[in-house]
C-alpha cells in the first residue's frame, strides 16, 4: 500500500511539473519562458524590442498572417501596428493600435496584460519626449524606454491563481478525520450498536453524520474565502465560488464515508484515506495545471478549474458548467448510496467483513452474504 | 408481545441461529441462558432491528422488525453487555442526547432525566462525566438511557456481568422492580440471577432453544429424583449393591462422599442401613438450574 502511494505521488509529481514547465526549462518552478504565443505585425520594431520575451514567444509577421495563424488557434494574440506609426509620432500625431485575441486561450489573459504592459510603458516613454522637446531643457533627452510596472509579473499571477484555488479547496480536505471518527469510532467504541438500535434509519444516520461535516467545511470555507477577499485577493463572483467548492465537499465527504464505512478500525481508515486523497487532489489539480498551461476541453472536468475561471472572471457555456457540477453529484450519490448501503450490512458493523470483491459482488446483488 | 419465528442467523459459517421460535407474553421476564456462543446476544439483537435475520421474522406489539423497525425500535429499551457510552458527556447531557433522539418531549424530558437519575441512584454524579464513572457506574448510567423513552420492552444483554456483588444485587433489585409492569429479556451467564428473576427461562445452545420453562418446572424436570448426598469415613461401600436398588438411577462415589441420584425416596432408608457403620451424614441436595443448565447443554 505505502509502496503504491509512494509511485502515485511520483507520477502525479511528474504530471504536474510536466503541465507547468515550459519545453525549454527543466527546472522545477514555474518559469513559465515563451508561455504564449504572439504575432506581431510592427514596421517600426519599438514593440517587439519592447516585450517581455521571458514571456511572450514573439513572431514578427504580416498582418494578414498573423489574423489567419490567431483565427486558426496557433497564437493566443496578434498585436498589429500601424504602418504610418513612427511617422505618427515624429508628427505629434496619435496612432492606434491593436490587439486581438483568442478568447478560447486561458493564456489570453496573460498576454493581454503582458502588451497593455508594454504599451503603457512605451506610452508613457512617448509622451514624456514630446513634452521634452517642446520645453528647452539642459540636460539631454533619454531616449530609452523606462519599464513601468503596473502589475504583478506573471509567474506570480499564475502561482495566485492557483494558490486562490488551493487555498479554497483546503478545508475540504481538513475534516476526513471527523468523518473517519463518526463512522469508525462509532465501531470501535461499539456505541455503533446503541446507535444503530435507535428509532432513526441508516439513511438518517449517515445523512446526519455527513452533513455536519458539510455544515462544518462551509464554516470554514466561509472563512478562508473572507481572508482573502480582506487581503486583496482579486476573486470575481466569490458567492458562486463558494457554493461550487462547498458542492464538491458533497463528493469528498461521500468518498470518505465509503473508506470509513467499509474500514474496520482507524488504521485502516487513514491508509484508505491517504491513498484517496492522493487521487482527488490529483482530479482536483491536474485539469486545473492543464487548463492554465494548455487549452483543453477535459480540464473542465475539475471543479477546481471551474472555480479558477469563476473567479478569474471568465464567462463559461452551459457545457463547461455541466461538465464538473455533473461530475460532482455523479460521485456524490454514488458514495453517499456505497456508505448506507455498507453501513445497513451486519458485517459491516460486527464482523465477519468479506473482502472487497465480495462485497462489491453483495452490493450490487450478484452473490448474498 | 413478542413473537419470534424461524429465525436463522449465520454469520459467514458460522450457524448463530438455528429456526429459533419463541413468544413472550406482555409482562414476563424471560431468561435467556446458553454457553458462549449459544446466540443469546445474536437472538436479541435481531429483536432490536440491530441485525437482519437470515430467514424468520420477529413480531413486536403486533409489528414486524423486518418491516416496521423504526416503530419497533421505538418500543424497546436496550442495554447491551458493555454500556458503550460516550464518554465524553456529563451523565445528565447524555440522558437528555439520547432523550432527544427517541424524540422525548422537551418539557416531559428533563422530568424524565431527573426520575431515571434518582432511580439508578445517579443524582449526586448527574454533571459528572461519563469516563470518570466506575463500571458499575456506567451500567446504572446504561440502564437509565435504555429506560429514558419509557419502553414497553426492555432487553438487558449480561446487566451484571464484571459487576461487584453490591451491585449486582442493586442492579438485580432495580430489574426485579421492573418486573410485571415491562416486558423483559434478561441473557445472563448468571443462574442464580435468572433462577431468582425470569418468570421463565429458555436454555439457548448452538442456536436452538432446548429447553424452556419456569425455572420450577425445569429443576423438576431434569431431577424428578433427588440427590442423596451421604458422606462416609472410608471409600469401601458396595456400589454394584446400591446400584440395584430400583429407586437409584445413579451412584458416584468422590472421596468420601457418595452422590446417589433417586427418581423416589422409597428406598433411602435401606441404602442407608446398607452403608451402615461407615455413614457420617446424609443430605438430600436439591437440583439447581445450574444442574439444570449443565444436563441441557451436555445432552
Amino acid at each position: 500500500m505505502q509502496i503504491s502511494i509512494l509511485i502515485l505521488m511520483v507520477i502525479f509529481f511528474n504530471f504536474f511539473t510536466a503541465n507547468i514547465e515550459s519545453d525549454k526549462g527543466v527546472t522545477l518552478s514555474p518559469s513559465l519562458t515563451g508561455f504564449a504565443s504572439v504575432d506581431i505585425s510592427d514596421n517600426s520594431g519599438i514593440f517587439s524590442n519592447q516585450i517581455n520575451k521571458d514571456v511572450l514567444k514573439i513572431n514578427n509577421l504580416s498582418y494578414n498572417e498573423s489574423i489567419n495563424r490567431l483565427n486558426q488557434g496557433k497564437i493566443t494574440a496578434a498585436l498589429i501596428v500601424p504602418e504610418n506609426f513612427t511617422k505618427n509620432i515624429d508628427q505629434f500625431k496619435s496612432s492606434n493600435v491593436d490587439l486581438f485575441v483568442n478568447l478560447e486561450d486561458p493564456k489570453q489573459i496573460v498576454a493581454t496584460n503582458e502588451i497593455n504592459s508594454t504599451v503603457k510603458s512605451i506610452s508613457a516613454a512617448i509622451s514624456n519626449q514630446w513634452i521634452n522637446s517642446l520645453v528647452p531643457q539642459n540636460k539631454t533627452v533619454e531616449t530609452t524606454v523606462k519599464e513601468e510596472k503596473t502589475g504583478e509579473s506573471l509567474p506570480l499571477k499564475l502561482i495566485n491563481k492557483m494558490m486562490i484555488a488551493v487555498l479554497l479547496f483546503l478545508p475540504l480536505f481538513l475534516f476526513g478525520n471527523i468523518i473517519v471518527d463518526s463512522i469508525v469510532g462509532e465501531k470501535e467504541r461499539k456505541t455503533g450498536e446503541i446507535l444503530v438500535a435507535m428509532p432513526v434509519s441508516h439513511v438518517a444516520i449517515i445523512i446526519g453524520k455527513n452533513m455536519a461535516v458539510v455544515l462544518t467545511m462551509a464554516i470554514q470555507v466561509g472563512i478562508w474565502l473572507i481572508i482573502l477577499l480582506i487581503a486583496g485577493f482579486d476573486i470575481n463572483n466569490p458567492i458562486l465560488v463558494y457554493l461550487v467548492v462547498i458542492l464538491t465537499a458533497f463528493p469528498i465527504v461521500g468518498i470518505t464515508s465509503v473508506i470509513s464505512a467499509y474500514s474496520k478500525n482507524y488504521k485502516e481508515a487513514g491508509i484508505g484515506l491517504s491513498f484517496i486523497y492522493i487521487v482527488i487532489v490529483g482530479f482536483l489539480i491536474v485539469p486545473a495545471l492543464a487548463y492554465v498551461s494548455r487549452q483543453s476541453i477535459s480540464s473542465n472536468i475539475s471543479p477546481m478549474t471551474l472555480v479558477m475561471r469563476i473567479f478569474s472572471g471568465e464567462t463559461l457555456t452551459t457545457t463547461e458548467w455541466i461538465i464538473p457540477l455533473a461530475s460532482i453529484a455523479l460521485i456524490s450519490i454514488i458514495t453517499f448510496w456505497l456508505t448506507i448501503e455498507l453501513f445497513k450490512r451486519d458485517y459491516i458493523m460486527f464482523g465477519p467483513r468479506p473482502g472487497i470483491i465480495r462485497t462489491t459482488l453483495d452490493l450490487i446483488g450478484i452473490k448474498r452474504i | 408481545m413478542i413473537n419470534i419465528s424461524s429465525l436463522t442467523k449465520s454469520f459467514g459459517k458460522i450457524q448463530a441461529l438455528d429456526n429459533l421460535n419463541l413468544e413472550i407474553e406482555k409482562g414476563e421476564l424471560l431468561g435467556l441462558i446458553g454457553p458462549n456462543g449459544a446466540g443469546k446476544t445474536t437472538a436479541i439483537r435481531i429483536i432490536c432491528g440491530i441485525l437482519k435475520p437470515d430467514h424468520g421474522d420477529v413480531v413486536v406489539g403486533g409489528y414486524s422488525v423486518l418491516k416496521d423497525p423504526i416503530r419497533v425500535k421505538s418500543m424497546i429499551g436496550y442495554l447491551p453487555e458493555e454500556p458503550n457510552l460516550y464518554e465524553r458527556f456529563k451523565a445528565r447531557d447524555l440522558l437528555k442526547y439520547f432523550g432527544e433522539l427517541y424524540g422525548v418531549p422537551g418539557e416531559r424530558l428533563d422530568e424524565r432525566v431527573n426520575e431515571l437519575l434518582e432511580l439508578v441512584g445517579m443524582e449526586k454524579r448527574a454533571e459528572h462525566r461519563i469516563n470518570t464513572f466506575s463500571k458499575g457506574l456506567r451500567q446504572r448510567i446504561g440502564i437509565a438511557r435504555a429506560l429514558i423513552h419509557d419502553p414497553e420492552i426492555i432487553i438487558f444483554d449480561e446487566p451484571t456481568m464484571g459487576l461487584d456483588p453490591a451491585t449486582s444485587i442493586s442492579i438485580r433489585s432495580f430489574i426485579e422492580g421492573l418486573k410485571g409492569e415491562k416486558t423483559i429479556i434478561l441473557c445472563t451467564h448468571y443462574m442464580d440471577e435468572a433462577d431468582a428473576l425470569c418468570d421463565r427461562v429458555a436454555i439457548l445452545s448452538g442456536g436452538k432453544i432446548r429447553d424452556m420453562g419456569t425455572p420450577d418446572y425445569l429443576k423438576e424436570k431434569i431431577h424428578g429424583q433427588k440427590i442423596l448426598q451421604i458422606k462416609i469415613k472410608f471409600p469401601d461401600v458396595e456400589i454394584e449393591k446400591i446400584s440395584s436398588f430400583n429407586s437409584v438411577e445413579n451412584v458416584n462415589l468422590k472421596g468420601n462422599e457418595l452422590l446417589v441420584s433417586l427418581n423416589s425416596k422409597d428406598e433411602i432408608s435401606d441404602i442407608i442401613n446398607l452403608v451402615g457403620h461407615n455413614l457420617v451424614s446424609v443430605n438430600t441436595k436439591e437440583p439447581t438450574l445450574e444442574d439444570v443448565f449443565i444436563h441441557t447443554v451436555k445432552d
